[in-house]
């Protein structure tokens, strides 16, 4: 088993197959939540890698396990070769995690919080003074060095959650939802900051987000995860192609939103963006003459029209359905 | 070796220095520095290293000088609540290491680098060592100038024998303490510390374990604490109740040092598997 794993781990940076998670709470009247029902996942080298998946879908989970954090029921998992449960201190020497959530030691200074964890990741001395100053000029909280960790804003908090993920300059990186809440400013840093580090250092990097311009922009590969399962993977113009929900036609009318259009034949759905109406048909060559019919014969007036493929945030829509 | 098994190889050799006593000791550090650094800025530790102890030394002996206790029973009285109050400033920073984290919800970060419970438990034991040689010295100034208690009247070995026995029942204590918490979460706190005192009063701490029923006694004879407080007591003159009170002590404390450890250990596994790791990050 320890061959084959080596093996189907050759130039991948995560390797996790079957994983199965179940948590229990309750003493009176047992729960069960069933968090990872046999999800698998492969990460090669030198990739950003989005998950994708609605609230308590396991991305959480999954990102957990192999981080060393959880323990799984059932399956495998390999982080740059090493087995997250019998290598655990292997792979934390080898990868860091941020989270959008994350906290420290409220009376710590963003210095003192980098210190500390750069020795628990073996810095010291010259070394770990020139990488926390290092960090701190990345993340720009110079200005902030002696403010303690409870007075920071949320953007701060999150800059040094991200600056305390590369203390040990991790070979593989786990971004959990990093531009949660942040100002657009401070999200577009961070983004920029991630495609730096694998261009740069060739880090792998898993990261979460619920936006879906963040996971086109920076992810080389994305995989939707529901239900405990990775429901599909790939590029984000593959997936779309492979997740085909049809086009979008997006008309601006007057009236805006007629009677009846949405029964019409071929249409899959209709929502409102702005003063537009965006009509999802499942193939735009034959339903677009045929609506463009239908609206003059209601005596619909057209005033724009435009047809698009469907983008990620619909076809993450449709999958999370 | 296959070109396939050269590839999963060189995968693997994604080559980090081999780590050696240095880095045994920085992770040690880490946890040693944090609680320097809190200790430093919040007043209330202040307050648990002085106040408590002192309002303690002096009750007690204000209360030997009531009942009119011979310079030797207030020395037996003294001596209990020399070692209370530094097991329990000592202790708390061990269960620091650990509830620090909790507190702030920072916990999996802890956890997250390649620590081990040897350097949370020792880091945070230096800092105890060194607040509880605060504690006593306070205690020796205040009990021998306003009660005339001579605390080197067993002997400065007999001293440094008790001191060390009290400091690491401190360690075995905050290694439990720390278990608790990552079993149960911050709920198990108060009742750990209850369980701690409950344990330390059935060590004779302010009286001899004779005057305890008979299960108490049995029960007293499992804790190291017992054994030190014994031995101290025989300097200044009572028989001793243990025969070779004080290597009965370091035994019991290697044992329990092991257990802790082996608690712990096993708390974190279970944490990790059940998740309360997670939620103690949140």
């Amino acid at each position: 088993m320890a061959a084959a794993d080596s093996l189907a781990s050759s130039g991948l940076a995560v390797d996790a197959r079957d994983l199965t998670k179940t948590f229990r709470s309750g003493w009176l009247r047992p729960r069960r939540t069933e968090a990872l029902r046999g999800a698998s996942l492969q990460v090669p080298r030198g990739a950003i890698f989005g998950l994708l998946g609605p609230n308590g879908a396991g991305k959480t989970t999954l990102l957990s396990i192999l981080a060393t954090l959880l323990i799984p029921d059932g399956g495998s998992a390999r982080v740059l070769g090493y087995d997250v449960v019998r290598e655990a201190r292997e792979v934390r020497r080898r990868l860091n995690m941020a989270s959008g959530n994350a906290s420290f030691v409220w009376s710590l200074r963003p210095a003192e919080v980098l210190a500390f964890y750069g020795r628990l990741y073996g810095l010291h001395g010259r070394a770990l003074r020139v990488r926390v100053d290092e960090l701190i000029e990345l993340c720009e909280l110079g200005a902030h060095r002696t403010t303690e960790y409870n007075e920071l804003s949320t953007g701060l908090k999150q800059r040094l959650a991200f600056a305390k993920a590369l203390l040990n300059r991790p070979e593989v990186l786990f971004l959990d939802e990093p531009t949660l809440g942040l100002d657009p400013d401070v999200s577009v840093r961070i983004r920029a900051q991630i495609a730096r580090l694998r261009r740069e250092l060739g880090t792998t990097i898993i990261l979460t987000t619920h936006y879906m311009r963040e996971a086109e922009e920076l992810c080389d590969e994305i995989a939707f995860i529901k239900g405990g399962r990775i429901l599909a993977r790939g590029a984000a113009d593959a997936l779309k192609r492979q997740i085909h929900i049809g086009e979008v036609v997006s008309l601006r009318l007057d009236p805006a939103e007629p009677i009846g259009l949405a029964e019409l034949s071929g249409v899959l759905g209709m929502r409102r963006r702005g003063d537009r109406l965006e009509v999802t048909v499942d193939a735009v060559e034959k339903r677009l003459p045929e609506l463009l019919r239908w609206l003059y014969g209601q005596g619909v007036e057209v005033r724009d029209c435009r047809v698009r493929e469907a983008d990620l945030e619909e076809v993450f829509v449709e999958l999370a359905r | 070796m296959s070109s396939r098994a050269e590839v999963a190889a060189e995968v693997r050799a994604s080559a980090r220095p081999p780590e050696g006593l240095i880095h045994e000791w920085v992770r040690t550090w880490a946890f040693a520095h944090r609680n320097l650094i809190m200790a430093r800025r919040n007043v209330f530790f202040v307050f648990e290293l002085t106040f408590w102890p002192g309002v303690a030394m002096l009750s007690h002996g204000l209360l030997t000088r009531f009942l009119e206790l011979t310079p030797q029973m207030t020395a037996f009285i003294l001596a209990g609540t020399v070692a209370l109050s530094t097991v329990q400033v000592c202790q708390l920073d061990v269960a620091y290491a650990v509830l620090f984290d909790i507190w702030s919800k920072s916990m999996k970060h802890q956890f997250l680098a390649p620590v081990a419970i040897r350097h949370l438990a020792l880091g945070s034991w230096l800092v105890g060592v060194g607040r509880g040689l605060v504690v006593f010295a306070l205690m020796a100034a205040i009990g021998s100038s306003a009660f005339g208690f001579d605390f080197l009247g067993a002997g400065p070995a007999s001293l440094a024998t008790f001191l060390l026995g009290c400091f690491l029942s401190a360690l075995i204590i905050g290694l439990f303490v720390c278990a608790l918490v990552i079993l149960f979460g911050t709920r198990a706190e108060s009742s750990a510390w209850a369980a701690v005192n409950f344990l330390v009063m059935l060590a004779g701490v302010y009286y001899p374990v004779s005057v305890l029923p008979g299960w108490a006694q049995t029960v007293s004879a499992f804790i190291p604490l017992t054994y030190f407080l014994d031995a101290f007591r025989a300097g200044y003159g009572f028989e001793p109740v243990f025969a070779h009170p004080a290597l009965m002590g370091f035994a019991l404390t290697a044992l329990y040092l092991a257990l802790g450890h082996w608690a712990l250990a096993a708390a974190l596994t279970r944490s990790r598997r059940t998740g309360l790791l997670l939620k103690l990050s949140e």
